[in-house]
């Protein structure tokens, strides 16, 4: 993949269409609205699975830009970037193109959190992002901005209250017409930028906002429920005037570890790389924040903003006297710029330049662009369904920070499922869900849906039950094949791949099983391997690669005949052997709530009359929540045990009148054969 | 009659431990398949996924003419099948069918009963143990799971100590000591989570982790102090198992009859009169009491009294007190070689057999000194300051089942005995009621020792270790979401991005 190179940028903006009159058609199976990371991902995936999409964005140069910090993955969001890619998605393969700086987080803390993440070069990852959007058959780019979205009486075949049909652009004239919309707005949904005391509207600083229209038919004419949320950026700082001999480099890993199952290597050189740069906030800071407060109406609005990404000035208020962590992180290659992340801050222009000069690093730094805050509504995702449908309205889907996440991993995660289910739908197939139990991605808009946020919501890795099962380096098992088998969204040539690593894994594992020796021939074999005394009974290979000081390597090269040709999967095949007794323990668990959410609630129910014994409580968030399944129902928060028994009774109760329906209806048309 | 239900039934009082012991045989060595037929959203259930079988004696111990056993779960056909021979078919639904109950493994017969079969009645979930009244409290919030519990015991309560322990146990200091371990277990978790998921990027404190260290350490203590309670509220609510046991005509029978006010043994001055199992429940000072009267201890060539001894020595092992009763005419008329004597035969009926020379438990066991209107009162007394000077002896009772002399002093130390079985309800800490919350608690206990297995070496492994932990005690206190833990790292931490 890395041995393409991306087109110039020029020659993109050249093929795509700056005006909807030079549009070929005006009719196409999938809209998606926005060119974030979530309409990227979305767009892309729709036309994988078959559909005819177009993706419409304010800007396109602004197609694929990393808005706020130059890095991707971490942990929790590293593994959403592992199966975003393992479903043939775009933003791991960007991150292998464009990351300047490579490393495995929670190295020492075990496989199934480690976290991989790079630093990006904005300008590649951008260019990476348009030219794959190109090169993808089936997929239009069109510029512009969308002024409303056209709803119809619904299909009476299933359930909703309306049914999309388009859009129309501001500045065009003739509407679009589409089967799904996909709407990836962002910040852009009735956003406003905060710096000190100026409030403008607006998503992004220096792009036009959005219009009104779009905010006004989600409210007013679909009915849905809006929140508003808030985030900011940190300003951007002039690499040369920051004293670099001040802060403690943090050098990337040695041998860069790509993001992408398809790759491997990065574009980047390992000896190219470039480092970041930690220091720390000073009394000074905090003094700064202190004074200025009474300029800065951001951090005084109420709207919620996110506890695990908070502004400076809502870390040293809610934790004061404490020195905090600025990392200063490069924005690429040729980049002059540094990004002082855990500085994100809205006071006026002069003082965020007072503020960032009390930390010794940037005693004399310049600011290159002032950060500044960002409100924006988002539509409480409760009322999605697990397709990220708009549950009232056929066809309307949406993702990312629309419905109340912060971060471009859980944005794309979102976009891509989002793009398959919209082109599912439009080429009337059936919409398929993620399990939490197979996912990341799934355990993301489980959460959002059926518990709704009420901040803005990030992944952490201990969000996921199934986390040892749930690791980075099985993305491509647990998601390729049925990818492709199932959802429709994998290429060939990454199926094929997956198959040959899923034989070679299954295999490799059946030698090892089946490698038996007594402890006594084991330690001739490993003389360097440390193992108890007392055990004199049969070990097996996969026994043996659980001992700690045990690697793959090791065994080998004991027994190169059998194992030797199974080196490309060492790391793998150690990761297999240490957890599989864990995750064989968590399968249980797995079947119990699979079996849960395969248990749908009706969505006609009316919780508020039903005729069980149910509290007002639970009513009122099963009325609120509607979650399509028992499972989704027991997770949330409020619902009694009891209230889980009565529910379930009721449904299965209902679902057995259903079945002896059925079975009486051929029956009965016997009956009027015989007569 | 007892009534193998199977999920259930009846057989005769006397005949339910082997029914008992032969089910547990045979649900433990069968696998549960792993199919599972419904999922369990019950409170006292969520996260029980394994699909266990379970089963349970319906009907309360002893006093009852009439047992229910009820099993449930994916294997309850497969044991209902193997106890009941019926290879191929299961009985016809909710009709009652009588059959001979035979243990699966020797096939031997255990009892006629009842059988009834009920299928797929909410397969897998518990039906509410408690009343209407109960469900709605719990389920408007008023009540925890182990408030419930409680009052399910309350209701059952027979004795005034059983009452009281039920009276605490609903106003919830059981309650609140597993609330609180969940709540030092849901810290241990955040704090391993926060440094599993933010410390690469923010200032988690070092030391975090040896703080954690600590706290599984210090509960791993307390969880352990817990379950050694050697099972005295599961006692109080089912009843102190006490065993009479001694050589065969040293009036063990008389005693039983003495102590429940009527002839539930047939005594007779013929050795080897008893040779099964006799019980009776009593209320020895508002405590519950589940006496057993055994065949006498000796070698017999008869086939059915051999089969006696068998369960007699059976029953001792399992029991919680023994009464260990000597006929005092056939004592040595020397005091020191009576003590001698003495400790010989203690060894001989309280030792298990196949380690003779291990130390009897002495705090298990009373010497019952039988018939002792027969013994001079001299000899009675040098004999008391013989076995005086012997160390690690069980207290000595002298009594007389015929005169009832000393009957009062020795009930007064029967009392003491139980009591410290038990242990005060009132006085010491909440101690273990329920057998289901004993395994709750040993898993809880296992899983911690998980987290210290792992952690230097995988920390996602022993995270997995506290979060087992934590659930296993959910299913006990209540279900702990992802959320709950997020909060208390966002609460406990400065965390930025």
């Amino acid at each position: 993949m890395l041995t393409k190179k991306p087109p110039a940028l020029q020659s993109f903006l050249s093929l795509v269409s700056r005006h909807s009159s030079h549009l070929v058609r005006q009719q196409y199976d999938v809209i998606v609205v926005g060119g974030g990371h979530a309409g990227t991902e979305a767009a892309a995936a729709a036309a994988r699975v078959g559909a005819e999409t177009l993706l419409v964005s304010q800007k396109i140069e602004t197609i694929g830009a990393l808005s706020c910090n130059p890095s991707l993955g971490g942990v929790g969001k590293g593994q959403l970037v592992k199966e975003v890619d393992a479903l043939d998605g775009l933003c791991g393969r960007a991150g292998d193109w464009a990351g300047i700086h490579f490393s495995i987080l929670n190295r020492r803390k075990g496989p199934a959190v480690w976290g991989p993440r790079a630093q990006l070069d904005r300008q590649r990852y951008r260019e990476f992002i348009q030219s794959e959007l190109l090169s993808t058959p089936r997929l239009t780019v069109l510029e512009g901005s969308v002024e409303e979205l056209f709803v119809s009486e619904p299909n009476p075949e299933e359930p909703g209250h309306h049914r999309v049909t388009g859009i129309r652009l501001a500045n065009g004239s003739h509407p679009i017409s589409a089967s799904s919309v996909v709407l990836t707005t962002g910040t852009f949904l009735s956003g406003s930028l905060f710096m000190g005391q100026s409030k403008s509207p607006g998503g992004r600083i220096g792009d036009a906002p959005s219009s009104a229209g779009l905010s006004h038919t989600l409210r007013e004419r679909l009915g849905l429920r809006t929140g508003r949320l808030r985030t900011g950026t940190p300003p951007r700082i002039v690499k040369d005037s920051v004293d670099l001999s001040l802060a403690n480099v943090h050098p990337p890993d040695s041998h860069p570890t790509p993001f992408s199952f398809l790759n491997t290597h990065t574009h980047c050189k390992p000896e190219e790389q470039l480092p970041c740069y930690l220091t720390y906030t000073t009394p000074g800071v905090e003094r700064v924040v202190r004074e200025s407060l009474h300029l800065n109406c951001h951090i005084q609005e109420d709207a919620k903003g996110p506890r695990y990404c908070p502004s400076i000035e809502s870390r040293v208020l809610r934790f004061p006297g404490r020195r905090h962590q600025v990392w200063l992180e490069p924005e690429g290659v040729t980049s002059d710029i540094l990004y002082p992340q855990g500085l994100s801050m809205t006071m006026p222009p002069d003082v965020q330049l007072r503020l960032i000069r009390e930390i010794p690093a940037m005693h004399r730094a310049e600011i290159h662009t002032p950060g500044y805050g960002v409100q924006y509504d988002f539509v409480c995702p409760t009322q999605l369904s697990p397709a990220l449908q708009v549950k009232s309205t056929q066809g309307l889907f949406l993702a990312g920070q629309i419905n109340g996440t912060t971060g471009y991993e859980e944005a794309a995660a979102q976009g891509l499922w989002a793009g398959v289910n919209a082109a599912r739908c439009a080429l009337s197939r059936p919409t398929v869900a993620l399990s939490r139990t197979e996912s990341y991605i799934g355990v993301l808009i489980d959460d959002l849906v059926s518990r709704g946020v009420t901040e803005p919501y990030r992944m952490f890795t201990s969000r996921a039950e199934f986390r040892t099962s749930l690791r980075p380096d099985n993305a491509d098992l647990r998601l390729t094949l049925k990818g492709f088998e199932e959802v429709g969204c994998v290429s060939i040539v990454r199926y094929q791949e997956a198959v040959r690593v899923r034989d070679s894994l299954q295999d490799a594992l059946a030698t090892l099983q089946a490698l038996a020796l007594s402890t006594q021939n084991w330690r001739k074999k490993l003389p360097d391997m440390r193992m108890s005394e007392v055990k004199n009974s049969l070990l097996t290979g996969m026994d043996v690669l659980r001992y700690n000081d045990v690697s793959f390597e090791m065994l080998a090269s004991a027994f190169p005949e059998c194992l030797s040709h199974h080196m490309e999967f060492s790391q793998r095949l150690k990761i297999e052997a240490v957890y599989r007794p864990h995750c064989n323990l968590q399968k249980k668990e797995i079947e119990r709530i699979q079996k849960e959410e395969n248990m749908s609630l009706p969505q006609d129910i009316n919780y508020l009359t039903l005729p069980v014994s149910l509290s007002h409580e639970v009513r009122e968030i099963l009325d609120r929540v509607r979650p399509t399944t028992l499972g989704a129902a027991t997770r949330l928060q409020g619902m009694t045990p009891a209230a889980i028994i009565h529910l379930f009774n009721y449904v299965r109760r209902t679902g057995q009148k259903e079945r002896r329906s059925h079975r009486n209806k051929p029956d009965q048309r016997e009956e009027r054969k015989s007569l | 009659m007892k009534c193998l239900v199977s999920n259930h039934m009846i057989m005769l009082p006397s005949m339910f431990r082997g029914i008992w012991r032969a089910a547990v045989g045979n649900l433990r060595t069968r696998r549960t398949p792993a199919r599972r037929l419904v999922s369990t959203c019950d409170g006292v259930q969520v996260g029980l996924a394994d699909a266990e079988t379970i089963f349970a004696l319906s009907s309360g111990h002893g006093r009852c003419g009439v047992a229910v056993v009820r099993a449930s779960g994916p294997a309850s056909s497969t044991a209902l099948r193997c106890m009941t021979r019926l290879t191929r078919n299961l009985p016809p639904p909710r009709k009652a069918l009588l059959r001979s109950i035979t243990d699966p493994q020797s096939k031997e017969v255990l009892d006629r009963g009842l059988v009834f079969w009920f299928p797929g009645s909410v397969p897998g979930m518990r039906p509410a143990e408690a009343g209407e009244f109960t469900r709605r409290a719990f389920q408007a919030g008023k009540l925890g799971l182990t408030e419930v519990e409680g009052l399910g015991d309350l209701i059952h309560a027979e004795t005034e100590a059983q009452r009281r322990q039920a009276l605490r146990q609903m106003s919830g200091d059981l309650g609140r000591l597993y609330q609180d371990w969940s709540h030092k277990l849901k810290r241990c978790l955040a704090h391993v989570e926060a440094f599993i998921d933010f410390s690469e990027d923010e200032l988690i404190e070092d030391g975090v982790l040896n703080q954690v260290d600590t706290w599984v350490c210090d509960l791993q203590a307390e969880i352990e102090r817990h379950l050694q309670d050697e099972r005295r509220g599961e006692r109080l609510r089912t009843g102190v198992q006490v065993v009479i046991a001694g050589a065969a005509n040293a009036g063990k029978s008389s005693l039983l009859n003495t102590l429940c006010q009527r002839p539930a043994a047939i005594v007779s001055p013929i050795a080897g009169t008893t040779r099964d199992i006799v019980e009776t429940a009593l209320d020895i000072g508002g405590f519950p009491v589940l006496l057993s009267d055994t065949a006498g201890l000796r070698e017999s060539p008869d086939l059915v009294e051999r089969e006696g001894v068998r369960r007699a020595r059976e029953r001792v092992d399992q029991a919680d007190l023994t009464l260990v009763v000597v006929d005092c005419a056939h004592l040595p008329s020397d005091a020191e070689q009576a003590a001698t004597f003495l400790e010989g035969h203690l060894r001989s009926v309280l030792s298990p057999q196949e380690q003779p020379e291990s130390v009897f438990p002495a705090e298990r066991s009373l010497l019952v000194l039988n018939k002792t209107d027969l013994l001079p009162e001299e000899q009675r007394l040098e004999l008391d300051w013989e076995l005086r000077r012997v160390s690690g002896l069980p207290p000595v009772c002298h009594i007389s089942c015929h005169t009832n002399e000393g009957l009062q002093d020795f009930l007064a130390v029967l009392h003491r005995s139980v009591k410290t079985l038990c242990g005060d309800p009132l006085s010491c800490a909440p101690t273990l009621t329920q057998a289901r919350h004993r395994a709750h608690l040993q898993q809880c206990f296992a899983a911690l020792a998980q987290y210290q297995r792992y952690r230097d070496i995988d920390l996602a492994l022993a995270a997995e270790g506290v979060r087992l932990a934590l659930t296993s005690l959910g299913r006990i206190t209540g279900h702990v979401g992802a959320e709950e833990i997020l909060d208390i790292i966002f609460k406990d931490f400065c965390i930025g991005k």
